[in-house]
């Protein structure tokens, strides 16, 4: 072979691998790093109805942005939404998972119940259950049938329960896929030790709460994680649901960067919140990320 | 004609380096064994020698041509690995005929290639089989098929008979070696197995810590090994290494022994003119067990036999041996007696040491005297 | 492997009952909205304004979900949601095509021809997907718009694949993690190249995660409504925003049971899926949260 033709081949062999990934890496730092920067450059600007790079304007948007009250009113309907959609998932997610361990018939049918939820769009879910709940003709007109006179359920238009019907959709919907992570880290709980428990004379209680537990670590880790970052992007199911009504009773970080970008000609304001949810995320994401990727020694 | 050579040979990852400067030589025909602990650089090697590996400094020549920089495929070399690293979408008959393929050999050629491979392997009957159909054993020899069909320079096997079980292990050791003495092949052999190393090899070179420790036949290592290291490493059970202190008896140099009651004895080690220098000094007596026996299983035609009355201490039954335990000088020895001896626990026994195989290290070098 | 607490003696007979009894609650839970979506979408709306919600229908009608299909009002136009159903098969075979093919390929590197920094390379891709795709919204509706693409299928196509390729390289990444690297070595010594390698040797072992990957791809592009929502007008709109436009539409009267009828439209492909290939969709989900 002559030398020649050998370096040629050589440079493409050592670098097609590179090669191959660099589309998807070139679009990668375009559409996602690129973005973000122009983003937060955005949110720095006093950009109104469309883009304008030109008018630095610093933090100015982000102590607007403290400042709205719609804001504020998002912000806590975040807290809420997102404390109780992880406690509840995650309390709902084991309990079922513990259930459905004990040898049960037919568990495999019952998973597939539990889960399908996943399957669905938020925007289904959210038509569903705001029909569903639908103070006139719902859950409150059936109960009446069945004699409840007293019984009222209004929270869909009520502002002050509103943000609680995203919570009971939400939980309805993302539940069952906590349940199928806690399944499977029980299942990848060696069988040994729990003989070992009961010849030790532990109850069924006593090994699930000091040995089982305890070992699922990682699966409550992962599970806050996926759901605290759903719970931070959640939009559809806002949208669908109450439309981040009554009024703006359901408005969440995600339903006011949209609204004050796009329809409210607040785009610097708009970035900025945006930035701020990505803040966020990343200090929850990028942790969980490293710590999940680091290079395992040996392998 | 040399067939391997590999010159002053250098491997870094990083700072680390994990080959120190390695040196090998072999002829066509030959088939060498790298061998030593996990660790010891062994494999590295072997990916080198395959291209598999990158060579931070030296050089290495395949029949005189410079490696360094050609594609395992160009190298004319096949490999089988220790997992034999099956494709496992294809059938046998594929996984062997793929290299080829790859090679644009027509395929009438390759079907003749595969059949008479084979034959010679007697895997006729799995030629449509997938590997996961497939014994460990069977896909051992796939392996190898799918490297003898090519015809290399030279056949390189990484650890290939560790995933086998013990009895099979052994049937395809001796499988492997008549390949070689029927093929008159050129094999690089890596295990960490010393008993395949001796078994197989024409010549061994044996690494520790990236380092060469001795390259030479399986006999020399045997017999005349370069340090405690390889004296050690090599036989089971391995060499006793006993520090003793080399003394002048009757202008012959031997070594002092204290025996378990505080009796001490001397044993002449034979005149060599290396040891005359060590009289008066500490050293480290190197015996195999095979030379402690008891009075009727020595070598008698050695010159250097000598008899002493030792306490056993714990007796380990093989069925045709029986290892003894011994203690000389503080350190436990043992040695190895007919099952008929009648070597009892916490009794004496008559045991004969053939000091013709004794070898001496420099405790602190670790290196062979003479 | 179940890891059930096994007591040789069985635990009282009054929990098991108690236990089955939860279970089965709970599945009533999960039952219930889809259940009173389909009996919704096979009543007539008066009988809607009169009967439990919860009843069967007293008499079934499929007049809704014609209705739906051919000439519910979304918007001003009154055809339907079957051109918005096709808008989201257009936009989601390319997508899931191209970028399962793009995580395949990316894997493959990332995992066997690996150079000095993949790590950090992986790391950024793998970020990109779940990053809140708010901060996207502006910039990608303009350079949509530089480049002709505002408002189209080929448009949301692009931003999908964009922000899908980190999931799916993920899934292959771990995948062909645990695939032997002597076999690639072994192929090599063989004489195969990059791309031979990857068609002859790890392709054809890779159906389970190009099946969990596809599947992954298609729930979350069928299922996406905020790409949907800001880059896709009036139209070409998918179906998840045609449905929410259809329901939440103030004109006229609330036609529940065509909403529930286009509802279950919209849920079927994803559903269907799930029931057909579930243990892929249970995988994909697990992959995308707990890696290795």
């Amino acid at each position: 072979m002559s030398d020649t033709t050998r370096t040629s081949g050589d440079w493409l062999r050592q670098n097609l691998p590179r090669l191959v990934l660099s589309p998807s890496f070139a679009i990668t730092l375009f559409f996602v790093y690129g973005f973000i920067l122009y983003t937060a450059w955005i949110s720095m600007t006093r950009s109104r109805m469309l883009p304008k790079l030109d008018s630095f304007v610093g933090f100015e948007n982000y102590g607007k942005l403290w400042k709205t009250l719609n804001w504020q009113i998002a912000l806590d309907n975040l807290a809420i939404f997102g404390t109780l959609y992880i406690l509840i998932c995650g309390v709902l997610g084991l309990l079922l998972a513990i259930l459905l361990d004990q040898k049960i018939r037919a568990e495999g049918f019952l998973r597939t119940i539990y889960l399908y939820p996943m399957a669905l769009s938020f925007i289904v879910t959210g038509t569903a259950w705001k029909w569903f709940l639908n103070p006139g003709l719902g859950l409150e007109k059936s109960m009446h049938e069945w004699g409840f006179h007293s019984f009222s359920f209004d929270w869909l238009i009520n502002p002050k329960m509103a943000i609680y019907t995203v919570v009971i959709a939400g939980v309805w919907q993302t539940s069952g896929f906590v349940m199928a992570m806690f399944l499977a880290g029980l299942r990848g709980i060696d069988n040994e030790q729990l003989k070992a428990a009961q010849l030790d004379g532990a109850s069924a209680f006593q090994t699930y709460r000091r040995i089982i537990i305890p070992q699922l670590r990682a699966v409550f880790l992962s599970a806050f994680v996926v759901l605290a970052h759903m719970a931070i992007k959640s939009y559809d199911l806002v949208v669908a649901l109450t439309g981040g009504g009554p009024g703006n009773a359901t408005e969440v970080p995600a339903t006011f960067m949209y609204s004050y970008t796009f329809t409210r000609n607040q785009m610097g304001v708009g970035a900025a919140s945006a930035m701020v949810m990505l803040m966020t995320i990343a200090a929850i994401i990028v942790p969980y990320l490293y710590a999940e990727t680091r290079e395992k020694r040996h392998g | 004609m040399s067939s391997l050579s590999i010159r002053d040979v250098h491997k870094a990852y990083g700072p680390t380096e994990v080959l120190k400067g390695i040196d090998i030589d072999i002829d066509s025909g030959d088939f060498l064994v790298l061998v030593g602990p996990s660790g010891c650089g062994k494999s590295t090697l072997l990916n080198m020698i395959a291209g598999l590996d990158s060579i931070t400094s030296g050089e290495i020549r395949i029949e005189d041509k410079v490696v360094n920089d050609t594609h395992p495929s160009e190298r004319d070399i096949a490999m089988v690995f220790q997992s034999y690293a099956l494709y496992p979408n294809m059938n046998v008959e594929k996984n062997i005929s793929f290299g080829l393929e790859m090679r644009r050999m027509p395929r009438k050629q390759r079907r003749e290639r595969v059949a008479e491979v084979a034959q010679m392997l007697q895997i006729e009957p799995l030629l449509k089989r997938k590997p996961s159909q497939l014994s460990g054993g069977q896909r051992q020899r796939v392996a190898m098929g799918r490297a003898l069909v090519r015809e290399p320079k030279i056949f390189l096997f990484d650890e290939p008979l560790s995933n086998l079980d013990a009895k099979l292990r052994v049937d395809m050791r001796t499988e492997i070696k008549k390949l070689h003495q029927r093929l008159g092949s050129t094999i690089v052999y890596v295990t960490h197995d010393q008993i395949e190393a001796m078994t197989l090899a024409t010549k061994i070179a044996i690494m520790k810590g990236g380092v060469l420790q001795q390259l030479g036949t399986p006999a020399e290592l045997y017999n005349q090994p370069a340090n405690m290291f390889v004296a050690g490493f090599m036989g089971s059970p391995s060499m006793n290494l006993i520090p003793a202190e080399l003394v002048a008896s009757d202008g012959e140099p031997a070594v002092r022994m204290v025996r378990k009651d505080e009796s001490s004895m001397l044993l002449p080690v034979g005149d060599n003119p290396a040891y005359r220098d060590w009289i008066g000094k500490p050293v480290i007596l190197g015996l195999r067990p095979e030379t402690i026996t008891d009075v009727g299983s020595a070598e008698q035609d050695s010159p250097l036999l000598f008899q002493g009355e030792c306490l056993i201490d714990v007796t380990e039954p093989t069925g045709a041996d029986v290892f003894a335990i011994i203690e000389l000088n503080g350190r436990e020895v043992v040695g190895r007696m007919r099952a008929s001896c009648g070597a009892k626990v916490g009794e004496k026994l008559s045991v004969v040491f053939n000091m013709r195989h004794a070898v001496l290290f420099d405790p602190q070098t670790e290196g062979r005297i003479g | 492997m179940a890891s059930a607490v096994d007591t040789g003696v069985q635990s009282g007979r009054f929990w098991r009952v108690l236990i089955y009894v939860t279970l089965i609650v709970f599945a009533a839970f999960y039952l219930l909205p889809l259940f009173v979506m389909l009996v919704t979408s096979f009543k007539s709306l008066d009988e809607i304004r009169q009967g439990n919600m919860l009843a069967l229908p007293l008499e079934w009608t499929i007049a809704p979900w014609i209705s739906a299909w051919g000439s519910a009002c979304v918007g001003l136009t009154c055809e339907g949601i079957h051109g918005y159903f096709g808008n989201s098969i257009k936009m989601v075979v390319p997508s899931v095509l191209i970028s399962t093919l793009l995580g395949a390929l990316n894997g493959y590197v990332l995992t066997k021809w690996r150079f000095p920094g993949h790590r950090w390379i992986f790391g950024l891709m793998l970020f990109g997907c779940f990053i809140p795709f708010q901060i996207v919204l502006i910039p990608m509706s303009q350079v949509l718009g530089l480049f002709g693409l505002a408002g189209t299928t080929a448009g949301l196509v692009l931003v999908h694949v964009t922000y899908g390729i980190g999931f799916t390289t993920l899934f292959f990444r771990n995948y062909y993690e645990a695939f032997p690297n002597e076999l690639v070595r072994a192929a090599m010594i063989d004489g195969a190249g990059f791309f031979r390698i990857f068609w002859r040797i790890l392709l054809p072992s890779s159906g389970p995660i190009i099946v969990v990957t596809i599947i992954w791809q298609f729930t979350n592009v069928w299922n996406d409504f905020l790409f949907g929502a800001s880059f896709a007008a009036g139209q070409s709109a998918p179906m998840t925003v045609a449905l929410n436009n259809l329901v939440s539409s103030s004109t006229g009267v609330k036609e529940y049971n065509v909403h529930m009828a286009a509802a279950m439209i919209a849920a079927l492909p994803t559903l269907l899926v799930y029931i057909l290939a579930g243990r892929y969709f249970v995988r994909g989900l697990m992959a995308g949260s707990v890696k290795g």
